[in-house]
């Protein structure tokens, strides 16, 4: 079974996404804290993050960089999780390969195939 | 008169027949008298009477008709050569003598001659150039001012014949008492002068002005030559005007104005003034690059370079300038080349933009927090919706794991269909907000437009909601953003189901432009129409508030028309509708054929 790291700060959709992601056959990790969250992936990496981007006291772009970066973590799935537009832009600059997007709110089975794309069905 | 010849050719005079004759008989009855006396002399009383006798026939003849002169001449010196052989011979001496005399006859005619025609030459050329003249002349006694000459010129001036003037006195020429006057006052002070400027009057009453200049030609007679100035007057007349206009306009104008002779300001108007802060005496004479914001001065010796070339054009452009106070204000420079006091310069106006340009500031940063509220709003909307989203969908997907009944599943369902719409018109109001500010790209690529409108209508599932005849050409390729008309399409699709009760029927079809350089792809249903009154507005966004009142049938058109017409129009294209109330809705995309340059 997958493990898939859930970074966000909004409880009521943690709480919802706990569920929901049970439900689809994965193990969900919560993470409230960001900072605890990057030594926990050092620790016990999971197969995917669902990251956020309004977060803080860092945001989920700084979150990804520092991933990537100090911890050197290149080829794990990272979902950026948000109700933000207009990310796609920024994230066709970077040009990830194991980087995408789901845009809140999610339906079940938007949530089913994104993460599929990255952990196969 | 005489006859007047020059070069050969009779150029004036007339051959007065009468007294020709009488001359003839004359010079005859001289030579045959010379004739009888020098034969009575040689007879009778030799050495009494010489040769020089025939002077006076040929001093005649040649007096009055200079060649014919020689001719008798010869015939003098043939008798008088005759006589003296007669009585001579055969002293060969006194032959010799008498043969050298006439001879002399021969030379000294032609001397005459040739004298006398040289000096009739030289008259006849003063008379042409007299009455040639381009200048009018005429010569008046300062006695009685009687005109004693005129030339054709003057008379043509004052449209009237030299006869004619010659029978006044010079001083009724003058249009006015006044200037008669003047004349008189003048002629009495001055003596010869030139360059007085007066007003002649023609012979239909009228004032024509001239340049008079005169001067004495003994102490009687003056020579005064007159030049018609009518049409300098009208051109200083002319002139005056036009400087009178353009100070009034300079003066009046409320666009700054200013005047560079290489740099260096020459002129400023009331307005530059106002705009500036400066006094025309602070800066007249100075350079204007000075004023120049000094990142743009570069750009504005390149301005004036492009317009001192060797081929002045006018030009335009935006500058800032600082002003007295030390504010910089926006303007736009429009330069002319013109030429002032006889030099190359530049006549500047200038159009202060400084409050227009804080409009459009203020406009664009209003927009850029519109865009920004619409954004946070977007994002405040939609994480909300995440809970109910995910809720809904594990409620629904296993009814019986929660224990919910068929009734409320259903209920259920009807949430999650409003949560789906309240979703898509938060992303239509994101993508109408990407469109207004202009920073979205369109990528062009060919593809089928037969094969677009199947994919459309079955990822829409239109076939199952409606009777749909399609009348497309199979192989035409169109040039456009694909995923954009793709939507645009689907808009089009949706509204046409959404507008329009079973049995409904949709019919897509082509024609090109009427001219030619455009593609039209219509949608057209059998709803409930449009009424006129909503025609423009259903491509306005949020204008439902209007619409509602009109009719809640129009409730759920949501942004998605605003979209697809401002897609259209980032493409050089357009949507048009045309509607019948409860006959149903045409709606027509307009695509170019060819990418726009700005697309």
């Amino acid at each position: 079974m997958h493990k898939i790291m859930l970074v966000e700060d909004d409880e009521s959709i943690l709480e919802m996404m706990e569920i929901l992601l049970r439900r689809i056959g994965y193990e969900p990790v919560i993470v409230p804290d960001v900072r605890e969250a990057l030594e926990q992936i050092q620790t016990d990496p999971p197969s995917l993050v669902l990251l956020d981007l309004m977060m803080t006291p860092i945001n989920g772009w700084e979150f990804l960089e520092k991933l990537r970066g100090v911890y050197g973590k290149k080829d794990l799935p990272v979902l950026l999780f948000t109700a933000s537009p207009s990310v796609e832009e920024k994230i066709d600059q970077l040009n990830d390969p194991w980087l995408g997007v789901l845009q809140k709110p999610v339906s079940i089975d938007e949530l089913r195939t994104g993460l599929g794309k990255f952990l196969g069905p | 008169m005489t006859k007047i010849t020059m070069g050969g050719k009779q150029v004036l005079g007339y051959a007065g027949t009468d007294s020709d004759i009488v001359r003839a008989v004359i010079a005859v009855a001289l030579i045959i008298s010379c004739t009888l006396i020098t034969a009575l002399s040689f007879s009778r009383l030799p050495g009494f009477v010489n040769y020089q006798l025939f002077f006076i026939p040929i001093l005649y003849v040649t007096y009055f008709y200079a060649r014919k002169g020689l001719i008798v001449a010869g015939i003098c010196g043939v008798v008088y050569q005759a006589i003296g052989y007669y009585y001579r011979y055969p002293d060969p001496a006194a032959m010799a003598g008498v043969t050298s005399e006439a001879i002399l006859f021969i030379i000294i005619a032609f001397l005459i001659t040739y004298f006398i025609e040289q000096i009739r030459a030289g008259e006849a050329q003063y008379r042409t150039v007299f009455e040639h003249s381009q200048l009018g002349i005429i010569i008046f006694d300062r006695v009685d001012f009687s005109i004693q000459r005129t030339n054709t010129k003057i008379a043509s001036m004052l449209h009237t014949s030299e006869a004619a003037l010659q029978t006044m006195p010079f001083t009724s020429l003058f249009f006015n008492p006044t200037e008669k006057t003047r004349f008189l006052d003048s002629l009495e002070k001055y003596g010869d002068i030139q360059d007085f400027e007066t007003q002649l009057r023609t012979s239909d009453g009228e004032g024509c002005w001239v340049n008079l200049s005169w001067s004495a030609m003994d102490t009687r007679l003056v020579s005064v030559t007159i030049v018609n100035i009518k049409a300098r007057k009208l051109a200083e007349k002319e002139n005056y005007d036009n400087m009178l206009k353009y100070q009034q306009l300079t003066e009046n104008s409320p666009t700054g104005i200013l005047i560079l002779r290489e740099g260096i300001i020459r002129f400023i108007n009331p307005s530059f003034s106002h705009f500036s802060g400066y006094r025309p005496d602070e800066v007249l004479g100075k350079e204007f690059l000075g004023m120049i914001d000094p990142r743009e001065q570069d750009n504005f010796r390149l301005f004036c370079r492009n317009l001192s070339g060797t081929t002045p054009a006018p030009g335009q452009k935006e500058f800032r300038l600082a002003t007295k106070s030390g504010e910089v204000r926006g303007v736009v420079l429009f330069a002319n080349p013109i030429v002032d006091h006889g030099q190359p310069a530049m006549m500047i106006n200038l159009m202060d933009i400084s409050v227009q340009q804080r409009l459009e500031e203020q406009i664009h940063q209003d927009n850029e927090r519109r865009r920004g509220i619409i954004i946070t709003v977007a994002h405040e909307l939609r994480t909300p919706l995440q809970p109910i989203l995910g809720y809904l969908n594990l409620l629904i997907q296993d009814p019986q794991g929660f224990g919910i009944l068929d009734e409320t599943k259903k209920l259920l369902e009807r949430c999650l269909v409003s949560v789906e719409r309240e979703r898509q018109i938060i992303n239509q109001m994101l993508d109408l907000s990407v469109l207004e500010s202009g920073k979205l790209h369109l990528s062009y690529s060919n593809f089928s437009l037969a094969s677009l409108v199947k994919s459309v209508l079955d990822a829409g599932g239109y076939p199952a909601k409606s009777e749909v005849t399609l009348d497309l050409p199979a192989d035409l390729i169109l040039s456009a953003d694909m995923d954009r008309l793709y939507s645009v399409l689907d808009s089009l699709l949706a509204n046409a189901v959404n507008y329009s009760k079973p049995p409904r029927k949709i019919r897509i079809f082509y024609r090109p432009g009427t001219d030619g350089t455009t593609h039209m792809i219509s949608v057209q249903d059998n709803g409930i129409g449009i009424a006129d009154i909503m025609i423009t507005s259903i491509f306005e966004p949020f204008q439902l508030a209007d619409a509602v009142k009109l009719s809640r049938k129009y409730d759920r058109l949501g942004l998605s028309l605003s979209i697809a017409k401002k897609i259209m129009q980032m493409h050089g294209g357009d949507i048009s509708v045309e509607s019948v109330v409860n006959g149903g809705s045409t709606f027509t995309i307009h695509l170019p054929r060819t990418r726009p340059d700005n697309a």
